[in-house]
């Protein structure tokens, strides 16, 4: 097709060059160097973008100000044909910052803001908990949420996963806010898991988690292994290794022992179920009767590993349980993960994206289900992510190579270039004669996979320092921001079309899903602030605990936000019960505390060093 | 281990006879799908097993689910004491409808 004999509106992200005034125009070049000229409509408003909670940030009047070389913008226009040319005539423009190289989500305090948002936004949905003389009752709580935070009156399951990811929400919102009632979220949450879906099996010493229990008055059926198709009646690594994310992010801030123990004893099923001790890795479904992985039962997921049952124990919770404890025994776990992702994912000859699904002997599995041979852009970019945090605690070359080998590699291969944003699963390979991955169901872009980008490249650029990281970082956040915070009903949209328009059809309206629960939100929220304030912007940040007495271990409370580069953080400040305190060990992040027989509140300020 | 039917009115009985392991637990589960049907009564008379393992308890859950998942109903019937403690510290004991007898669990179920 020669020009476009058709209007049709569109998001250009880029950087404006020369700027004509005369003819009201100017130059826009995209992240994959495609050179724009748009042209102001007479009707052009403009936003600056703005945090949830915060009034509508108008920029219309400074238009003319702000466009200046440099400045990252989104202008959404109309293409209009023009012979063989189009005219692309911009609608609106949102700025992220006010000015070139601002960028509001670098502000100190931006993503505190953000997560106590989500967390009041879901306190108010799940619980009723502004109005109800602020009570939590798990029972209350439901897998799916519309899009305004309502319950859906015949729904009446609760997802052991999801609940623990609501917990890693409120667990992180404390940490982060040090405002008692996400913590009061945390520990109802972590109980009513303890209570409702925890399966300790008295003959073997483990624990495994339920799938979840459906609600019908005073009763509960509990059901034990998945209800999804993907996974149906089997137990899902995927789910167990879920169930801890939440109970996990909880021990960080209360030390509460007994969530050590169903830790210990959910890897102890890992260790000796999922474990393949022969050919290595860890099988991603167990029969529900016998535990075994090579049960015929088990069908299309008989004897299989992939990247969830390998790669997600890092980031769900081992490194928060390694952070908690500073047991060598998990990092060597983490370390173990990190060792067979680098030596079996990399596909580099086939595919710019990893394999991800494999049979037990490692070779590739591209007949499963809906993966076939397709990469989830997310999961490339979580394994950059998490080598790089694996890699601050015990280095390997191998982790640094991989990472910047996939940070290298994604943006144009999982990225939107023209219009800001990362794609969602798409097809491994090029068809002949084409210049993108094919997608796989849509274009659209998942709020999760953002998460996963921005991560990646603010850690990137944190521990490596390498400016184009920082740019990818700034991109992807700019684009998150810019689209994906629902300022009207709260929290985050799960997806927006390619141009950053909300989509909002079928299960993707959702605020509450088996998908979606505050998680990946709220992770964002705390570790974008870690990196961005004590890696990049070198920006002190409090952090806030409340350990129960004599729970930890020779009374040392272990503050690390997260495994960054040795040496480059410590505490500058401590302070138990709102009094300034001073044993602790600065540069080993640890805070010894005072023999007292009452849970104690302590907030520590981390400075970057240097 | 074996299985023994019978049928009593509207309600089926079946008898599992011996250990209840890991070993076990698939053949049970086996000759039990069969009455996984659309509202289906169902008590399970359990006083011949004299051990059950935890993979019990999963064969348990999954015939549960199976059942009330087609619109039928399940009981059991004649736990032993301590597979009946064994349920109780696992949180099993509250989940299912138990009766002493086999006589009653009919009863309950045919009502």
């Amino acid at each position: 097709m020669k020009g476009l004999p058709f209007t049709i509106s569109d998001t250009i992200a880029g950087y404006v060059g020369s700027v004509d005034r005369a003819n009201q125009c100017f130059t826009l070049t995209t992240s994959g160097g495609i050179e724009y000229t748009a042209y102001l409509a007479p009707n052009l408003f403009a936003r600056f973008t703005f945090n949830l909670d915060e009034p509508y940030a108008d920029a219309t009047g400074r238009i003319g100000e702000l466009l200046k070389p440099g400045q990252l913008i989104y202008a959404y226009g109309v293409f209009y044909p023009k012979g063989d040319e189009t005219k692309f005539e911009v609608k609106s423009i949102t700025f992220p910052g006010d000015g070139v190289g601002v960028y509001r989500q670098e502000e100190p305090n931006w993503w505190v803001h953000q997560v106590r948002s989500i967390a009041d936004s879901y306190l108010k949905w799940q619980f009723n908990y502004f109005e109800n003389g602020g009570n939590i009752d798990y029972r209350d709580y439901r897998t799916y949420l519309n899009l305004s935070g309502g319950k859906n009156k015949t729904d009446f399951l609760q997802e052991t996963d999801t609940i623990s990811r609501l917990i890693y929400g409120m667990a992180s919102a404390y940490m982060m806010t040090g405002e008692d009632r996400f913590l009061q979220a945390a520990e109802a949450g972590t109980e009513y898991l303890r209570e409702h879906m925890r399966f300790y099996d008295t003959d073997e010493d483990l624990i495994y988690w339920y799938h979840g229990i459906k609600i019908n008055g005073d009763l509960e059926q509990k059901l034990l292994t998945s209800e999804f198709g993907d996974d149906l009646d089997s137990i899902p690594m995927y789910e167990q290794i879920y169930a801890l994310a939440g109970p996990i992010q909880t021990y960080r801030v209360t030390g509460d022992p007994r969530i050590l123990n169903d830790a210990e004893k959910t890897i102890s099923l890992f260790d000796r179920f999922y474990l393949d001790r022969d050919k290595g890795g860890y099988f991603s479904h167990l029969d529900p009767l016998t535990l075994d992985a090579h049960a015929e039962s088990l069908q299309h997921n008989r004897a299989k590993k992939n990247w969830n049952s390998v790669g997600d124990h890092a980031p769900a919770y081992l490194i928060n349980l390694y952070l908690a404890t500073g047991e060598e025994k998990y990092l060597d776990f983490l370390v173990y993960t990190a060792d067979t992702i680098a030596k079996y994912f990399p596909d580099y000859d086939e595919s710019p994206f990893v394999q991800e699904r494999f049979f037990e002997d490692w070779s590739k599995d591209q007949g499963w289900v809906w993966q076939q041979n397709r990469g989830v852009v997310g999961h490339n970019l979580k394994i950059a992510w998490n080598l790089l945090r694996i890699h601050h605690a015990r280095p390997k070359e191998e982790y640094t190579t991989l990472a910047r080998k996939i940070a290298d590699l994604m943006p144009a291969a999982g990225s939107d270039q023209q219009r800001g944003g990362w794609y969602d699963v798409v097809e491994r390979t090029l068809g002949e004669g084409d210049e993108n991955h094919r997608f796989v169901w849509h274009d659209r872009k998942a709020w999760w996979q953002q998460e996963q980008a921005i991560l990646a490249y603010l850690i990137m650029n944190g521990s490596l320092g390498d400016e184009e990281y920082l740019r990818h970082a700034r991109e992807a956040s700019s684009f998150y921001n810019a689209f994906f915070l629902d300022h009207d009903d709260g929290a985050v949209y799960f997806n927006v079309l390619a141009n950053g328009m909300p989509f909002l059809l079928g299960n993707e309206r959702f605020k509450g899903s088996h998908s979606l629960s505050m998680y990946h939100s709220t992770e964002l929220c705390y570790l974008a602030a870690v990196y961005t304030n004590l890696l990049i912007t070198k920006q002190p940040m409090d952090f806030y605990f409340k350990p129960y007495p004599k729970s930890l271990k020779r009374n040392i409370l272990r503050v690390s936000p997260d495994i960054l580069p040795p040496g480059s953080i410590k505490i500058a400040q401590c302070w138990i019960n709102d009094a300034e305190y001073t044993n602790f060990d600065a540069d080993a992040l640890t805070v010894k505390l005072p023999e007292t027989d009452e849970q104690v509140r302590v907030k520590v300020r981390i400075a970057p060093v240097g | 281990m074996t299985v023994t039917m019978a049928t009593n009115g509207a309600v089926t009985v079946a008898s599992l006879t011996g250990e209840i392991d890991a070993s076990t637990a698939p053949a049970i589960q086996q000759q039990l799908n069969p009455l996984v049907m659309p509202g289906a009564k169902v008590v399970l008379d359990l006083a011949d097993v004299p051990y059950m393992s935890s993979a019990g308890l999963r064969l348990l859950l999954s015939i549960y689910r199976q059942i009330a998942g087609a619109g039928g109903k399940i009981a059991l019937a004649a736990v032993v004491e301590d597979i009946r403690d064994t349920m109780s510290v696992t949180g099993f004991l509250k989940f299912f409808v138990v009766f002493d007898t086999v006589a009653e669990a009919v009863a309950s179920l045919a009502a």
